[in-house]
């Protein structure tokens, strides 16, 4: 048994030792899971416990459970997830030891003393996970919560906790046993309730370490080599994870725990607003089309304002113009470590251009241009010069080196250490304040519009604005063209700036628009669209005369009167989405060519027609900003 | 006896675990972190000896309920880090 154990043990170090490369990453953990599968069968097997039915049940009841969650959990929201799981392990751990110190065998001192240590350090594991966990997903507040005298009573209900401990771990009791518990659990809570925001990497990476060292010291008091074993490797991993997050931020674990964070404010911006603080996304493309050598800087505001994709992007729109283009990463930037890297690799950015700190903070004097979507306190060159800042010391991204700045943040405050960054009073820094998302989008927009001069003409796309203005009921037609250029977010905001000025906007379906039967009506859905503004043509097509406009999104073969008069042409009979009948038409689609059936859409040469083409997406914003800009 | 060789295992372990960690790049905190969740759940190990040896019926409850924490974890973990890890990848070639 303990040659298969200690083979286990030896995978699992095997398993992370391929953790090191993204490219054997993938075995690395499939090895992992592989060890821990053969322990369970070779534990059960030793015990005689194989055919035991209600550990079977309890298993798939809990493997069920977490593939349920680990399947449906959106990548945005791992923080959160993985804080759960740290509590979920502390919890086990803690249930471990209350068995052994509540049972029948007699057991060796040793082993009552480390189940009543388990018990301590897996319910604080618990209770500080899911707090830790409530802060990240917003149900509690960010900022540190601390009662009065707070610092007194964490060291009362600590101290009160360890002589628990001592009175169990010397004659276990009922009471003793439960005491312990609760003295655990609220210690848990008052442990991590000052740490917020920005700190919360740390807190993190620490209640890692805690889960995996109430595993160890749970696996002392069942007496089991490989959870002893398991339990060292994620306390050990929790502990270089909470030190490099600490490092990062040049803090003592001491002064983040204790919630010493905004409590310094003597930094005050160094004069007057030298930064173009009201950049246009104009000059930002202009610094961007010049520029040989870019780095992007993502931080905690780009997971805010979910700009992954956006960043993305412009990554791709600056490498196929032929620049080199690189994105840094701070060790601290976002909730959790490695939280810019799993966005920007979910939104498919290779990893081959994420470079650490380390590797590219002597490249910043040698930039053309750099872009900070939603980074401060880990840009803020305070933390080099502005002595007896709460982020004096601090490792910082060499951003003020670079030949331009291009700064995407919400705004100018002060980020989450409180100190005024100096950055944006730099004359080489242009600041497009706001959401990130949208500074991005509309930075992206300019570099096309004037690269590529295919701008829509402004006097169309204001007069097919103004007639959305105007309108009191307005039906949106999507195609498959929706689909192609992934326009349902657009469209999903059109309908949003539609019910904004109280009109009536409906959305008609055509009953095999896009290519499977309901796509659209799919598509819609994701983006949160009510099901209750979707009409299927049968409900809806007598209403069109009715409208004030009807605005299609890539849509053809499915609005082409042609179907009702042209006979001998391939759709003549085709049921169609009555468009024609609307006084005012806004198509966006990507080119006036014919549709799949080859026949041309009459619809393209008439006078009411307002034809923005391009990428539906592109256009469709475009005329959202146009409609919410004019209403304002 | 067994207390002192259970203490070596855990030196030993931490020491070789501190090492082959160090070796993460940065790139995979997050996955080495969801990993190291999957693998907190061994105590899944412990939970079902337990369980399976308890006398009581109450401690076989609790046992269980070991069980089913540590088997989310593991479930949980090792899938969620799959899918995170699946998601990198180097270079345009392996782009959509």
């Amino acid at each position: 048994m303990i040659i298969i154990y200690l083979l286990c043990a030896a995978a699992i170090l095997l398993g992370i030792r391929w953790m090191s490369s993204p490219k054997t990453a993938v075995r690395g953990n499939l090895t992992g899971a592989a060890a821990v599968l053969v322990a369970i069968v070779a534990a059960l097997t030793a015990e005689g416990l194989l055919t035991a039915v209600h550990l079977w049940a309890a298993l798939a009841a809990g493997g069920l459970l977490g593939l349920f969650f680990a399947r449906r959990v959106r990548i945005v929201a791992m923080p959160q997830f993985v804080a759960l799981l740290n509590g979920f392990g502390g919890a086990a751990s803690a249930l471990v030891a209350l068995v052994v110190l509540l049972g029948a065998h007699p057991a060796p001192p040793w082993s009552i003393w480390a189940g009543a240590l388990a018990l301590l350090v897996g319910a604080l594991t618990l209770s500080g996970s899911l707090v830790a966990s409530g802060k990240l997903s917003g149900l509690l507040p960010q900022q540190p919560l601390m009662v009065s005298q707070h610092k007194l009573i964490v060291a009362a209900v600590g101290v009160t906790a360890l002589a628990v401990l001592l009175w169990v771990g010397a004659a276990v009791s009922v009471i003793g046993v439960v005491a312990l518990a609760l003295a655990a659990l609220l210690f848990g809570v008052l442990f991590a309730s000052p740490i917020g925001g920005a700190d919360m990497p740390v807190t993190i990476s620490l209640l890692n370490s805690f889960s995996g060292m109430a595993g160890a010291i749970a696996g002392f008091s069942v007496n089991n080599l490989l959870v002893v074993a398991a339990g060292g490797i994620v306390g050990a991993a929790g502990l270089i994870l909470t030190q490099i997050m600490c490092r990062g931020m040049n803090r003592s674990l001491v002064q983040i725990l204790t919630g010493q964070t905004t409590s310094q404010r003597s930094h005050t911006p160094t004069g007057e607003t030298g930064g173009k603080a009201g950049g246009t996304a104009s000059q930002a493309a202009e610094i961007l089309r010049n520029a040989a050598r870019v780095i992007l800087v993502p931080g905690y505001g780009m997971a805010v304002s979910q700009a992954q994709e956006d960043v993305r992007a412009l990554l791709d729109y600056l490498e196929e113009h032929g620049k080199d283009v690189r994105v840094a990463i701070h060790p601290v930037a976002g909730r959790m470590p490695g939280h810019m890297n799993v966005l920007l690799a979910e939104v498919d950015v290779p990893y081959d251009r994420l470079f650490a700190l380390e590797e590219i903070n002597n490249e910043f004097k040698n930039t053309d241009a750099v872009v900070v979507v939603g980074a401060n306190d880990v840009v803020n060159p305070a933390a080099l010069e502005a002595k007896g800042t709460s982020i004096y010391g601090m490792p910082i991204l060499n951003v003020h080196e670079s030949r331009n700045i291009i700064v995407c943040n919400f705004d100018t405050k002060p980020g989450y250490a409180g100190v005024h960054n100096d950055l944006y009073e730099l004359e080489r820094s242009l600041l497009l304040l706001g959401d990130a998302k949208d500074s991005l989008r509309s930075l992206l927009r300019s570099l096309r519009a004037e690269r590529e001069g295919s701008d829509l003409d402004p006097q169309t796309l204001e007069a097919a604005a103004a007639s959305l203005r105007k309108a009191k009921r307005v039906m949106v037609v999507p195609g498959y063209g929706m689909a192609v250029a992934q326009a349902q977010q657009e469209v999903k905001r059109l309908l949003g700036l539609l019910e904004q000025m109280e009109t009536d906007a409906k959305v008609a379906i055509h009953p095999v628009a896009g290519r499977m039967p309901g796509h659209m009506n799919v598509l819609l859905a994701e983006v949160d669209v009510s099901y209750d503004q979707l009409y299927a043509l049968e409900e809806i097509n007598d209403q069109f005369d009715d409208v004030d406009v009807a605005v299609v999104v890539g849509a053809n073969d499915v609005i082409n009167p042609a179907a009702l008069e042209a006979e001998g042409s391939s759709i003549y009979g085709m049921p169609i989405l009555n468009v024609y009948r609307s006084p005012s038409i806004i198509i966006c689609n990507y080119d006036t060519k014919p549709g799949y059936s080859g026949t041309d859409n009459p619809l393209y040469q008439e006078e009411r027609v307002h034809l923005l083409l391009g990428d539906a997406k592109d256009v469709l914003e475009q005329l959202n900003d146009a409609v919410a800009s004019g209403g304002s | 006896m067994q207390f002192l060789w259970l203490l070596l295992v855990l030196a030993a372990a931490a020491g070789l675990g501190y090492k082959v960690i160090s070796d993460v790049p940065s790139l995979l905190h997050t996955p080495l972190m969801s990993g190291m969740n999957a693998l907190s759940g061994i105590t899944v190990v412990g939970a079902l000896l337990a369980a399976g040896t308890a006398v009581y019926t109450g401690n076989v409850i609790i046992g269980m309920a070991a069980v089913v924490l540590a088997a989310v974890n593991v479930a949980g973990g090792f899938v969620v880090t799959h899918r995170m890890l699946k998601m990198f990848h180097g270079g345009r070639g392996g782009r959509r």
